[in-house]
């Protein structure tokens, strides 16, 4: 089952993305105006400055030639102190518009035009005083009232203004730029603000529909575990059921082949029976009848026949013993896959104890040691896991490696949800090839030299099975064998129907 | 003894029933034995074509029953004359291959009298079968009322 990858789960960083982007930009673009911004109000209060450095400048000119003409008038010497220190501030109030100006050439050239004129009138003021101070009123006045000085003063002020309207027009338009510039910088900063505020609405549809779609993916997956469970459920029926037919199956056609053997045994008695009477009849007829030099020869011939016979019957006998150990052995297996587990905690040192007890004499009598080490808990059935041990100990008995003293050792340790028991021999051991083999049934691995149907594994990996564990070989011939027997730490095995 | 014991033998296994007669033989009995092979005849006489089993009235009958039969189980059989207000006091040895608890439990359950499970082995049977015979010359057979 596949779900429409969530195409917008992968738009959300693009989105993220844009957006450090934009404010990244809104930064530095506004970084950048408000920069711009300072560096026009900058220009606006240095425009200002050569304004007022430009009024003070004719303040200055303007105090002098009133204090000069103060003097000339009164001869008050009150006048010429201060009359000097005007004069003396304009020389530096000059400079600093010189100076205020250097970046401008148009004022540049007002104020090289205004530097000699200034110098000139300082030089006329200077004459008038030193005529007043020399008692030569007559030229002082004279100088005074000369139109010279009054054409410097009017060329003064004039380019004063001319320099003023300058600046004026300058303001004029650094103020419309630093106008210009703080719209640009609010039409930045609300813009990327309008812009972000889109980006955060789309995130959050974006954030909407993923979740949206997560949730839905989420019901789908939550489906598909019901019917999973669902589909599991009616396999394991399923499976059951045909494992319950299985056993069936075993059980009936086990138990219907033991009832043409009955007849096959029992006819087969019935043979001998009538054999022995038919050899009395033929003894009886031939010592009414025959001559007595053909009943040495007659003896013979049938001794010969009473002894091939008993050989077919002997045959036919010993094959049906053993046909019904098969059968018998096909029976119990189908028996004890229908028998019903109760599961509880088993003390596993106890139980094999008890197993151990009961081979004491085969122990004894091949010296053979069997060791348990500490194992953990079982929960699981009893009577099953005796079977299953006692198969296993039994098995490491029976096939110990000539010569060597048997030992046996069991070892168990646990995982989170298995425990694990280990039975470990140094007997003869099993060829690799042979190790799915001897969990076969009817079927056993090596030399054959011991007596068995080859049904003890076979039955002890079914029981491990149903246990809802399994069941492992590892051995070398001549290495001995370890037996791994896994069971569920958790008894989880459905309840079974109960017998049929 | 007035009416002398008739055995109804219901074995499918034509085999078996010749080796069950021939011990019951040995053992002295000398009774009639009917043998079936199947479970609706064996039915059609015990209970008569109208099914009521009034035709073996006032006769002593001993059914020796093979639970596996083609046509049906022996079990039914047994519920049929355990159930038959006529036959119900009439001996039922279940002689058969199954020696299953839970089908043991549930033909005494039912109303059987003996079980006997057959030993593949013969003389074991054949033992059986005899001592199952003596055990026949013995036992009192009321007449199906």
């Amino acid at each position: 089952m596949t779900f429409p990858r969530p195409r917008l789960l992968s738009s959300q960083p693009l989105l993220l993305g844009v957006g450090f982007g934009i404010l990244i930009l809104i930064g530095i673009a506004g970084a950048f105006l408000s920069n711009q911004a300072r560096r026009e109000a900058d220009w606006i209060e240095h425009t200002l400055q050569v304004e007022q450095q430009i009024s003070t400048l004719l303040l200055q000119v303007r105090r002098a030639e009133s204090y000069k003409r103060g003097y000339v008038i009164t001869m008050d010497d009150g006048f010429l102190s201060d009359y000097q220190k005007a004069a003396n501030g304009i020389p530096p109030a000059y400079d600093r518009l010189k100076l205020l100006t250097a970046d401008n050439p148009a004022q540049q050239q007002f104020v090289a035009e205004l530097g000699p004129l200034l110098d000139q009138r300082l030089a006329d003021f200077a004459v008038a005083i030193d005529a007043m101070q020399n008692n030569d009123i007559a030229t002082a006045q004279a100088l005074v009232r000369r139109m010279e000085g009054r054409d410097h003063t009017e060329r003064i002020r004039e380019l004063a203004e001319r320099m003023t309207a300058t600046e004026a027009g300058l303001l004029v338009d650094r103020r419309q730029a630093a106008a210009r510039t703080s719209i640009l910088l609010a039409a930045v900063t609300i813009g990327g603000a309008i812009l972000i505020m889109l980006l955060g609405i789309a995130s959050v549809f974006a954030v909407q529909r993923t979740t949206r779609q997560r949730d839905e993916a989420e019901k789908g997956l939550i489906d598909t575990n019901e019917n999973l469970e669902k589909i599991v459920e009616e396999r394991t029926a399923d499976l059951q059921e045909a494992n319950a037919e299985i056993q069936r199956f075993a059980y009936i056609v086990s138990h219907d082949l033991r009832s043409p053997l009955v007849n096959i045994m029992g006819f087969t008695a019935e043979l001998e029976a009538w054999r022995d009477e038919a050899l009395a009849r033929i003894e009886s007829l031939r010592e009414r009848g025959a001559p007595a030099e053909d009943a040495d020869e007659g003896d013979q011939d049938e001794g010969e026949l009473a002894g091939e016979f008993n050989e077919a019957i002997n045959f036919i006998k010993s094959s049906i013993t053993k046909m019904d150990k098969l059968i018998n052995a096909v029976l119990k297996l189908s028996r004890e896959g229908r028998r019903e587990f109760h599961p509880e905690p088993i003390d596993m040192a106890q139980l094999l104890d008890g197993i151990i007890s009961t081979v004491a004499h085969q122990t004894a009598e091949t010296g053979t040691t069997i060791a348990v080490r500490e194992l953990p808990q079982a929960k699981s059935d009893r009577l099953a896991l005796e079977q299953v041990f006692s198969n296993l100990i039994d098995n490491a008995l029976k096939y110990l490696k000539d010569g060597v003293p048997g030992e046996i050792e069991i070892t168990g340790r646990e995982t989170p949800l298995q425990v694990i028991y280990e039975v470990k021999d140094n007997g003869r051991g099993i060829d690799p090839k042979d190790h799915e083999r001897i969990f076969d049934l009817f079927r056993r691995a090596g030399q054959q030299d011991r007596a068995g149907e080859g049904i003890g594994l076979a039955h002890v990996r079914t029981l491990v099975r149903r246990l809802g564990g399994r069941m492992d070989v590892s051995s070398e011939l001549g290495q001995g064998s370890v037996f791994t027997v896994t069971l569920p730490k958790y008894w989880n095995v459905r309840s079974e129907r109960s017998a049929a | 003894m007035t009416t002398p014991v008739t055995i109804v033998m219901v074995e499918d296994d034509e085999g078996h029933a010749r080796l069950i007669e021939k011990n019951i033989r040995r053992a002295g009995v000398n009774n009639e034995i009917i043998p079936f092979t199947s479970g609706g005849a064996a039915l059609d006489f015990l209970l008569g074509p109208d099914g009521s089993g009034t035709v073996n009235k006032g006769n002593p009958l001993l059914v020796l029953l093979d639970l596996n039969l083609p046509d049906m189980s022996g079990v039914d059989i047994l519920k049929r004359v355990k159930e038959n207000e006529h036959l119900k006091r009439s001996p039922v040895v279940v002689l058969t291959t199954t020696d299953d608890a839970v089908e043991i439990q549930r033909c005494y359950d039912l109303g059987c009298n003996v079980y006997i499970t057959k030993p593949v082995d013969y003389e074991k049977f054949a033992h059986a079968i005899r001592q199952l015979g003596l055990f026949f010359a013995v036992i009192q057979v009321p007449p199906a009322a």
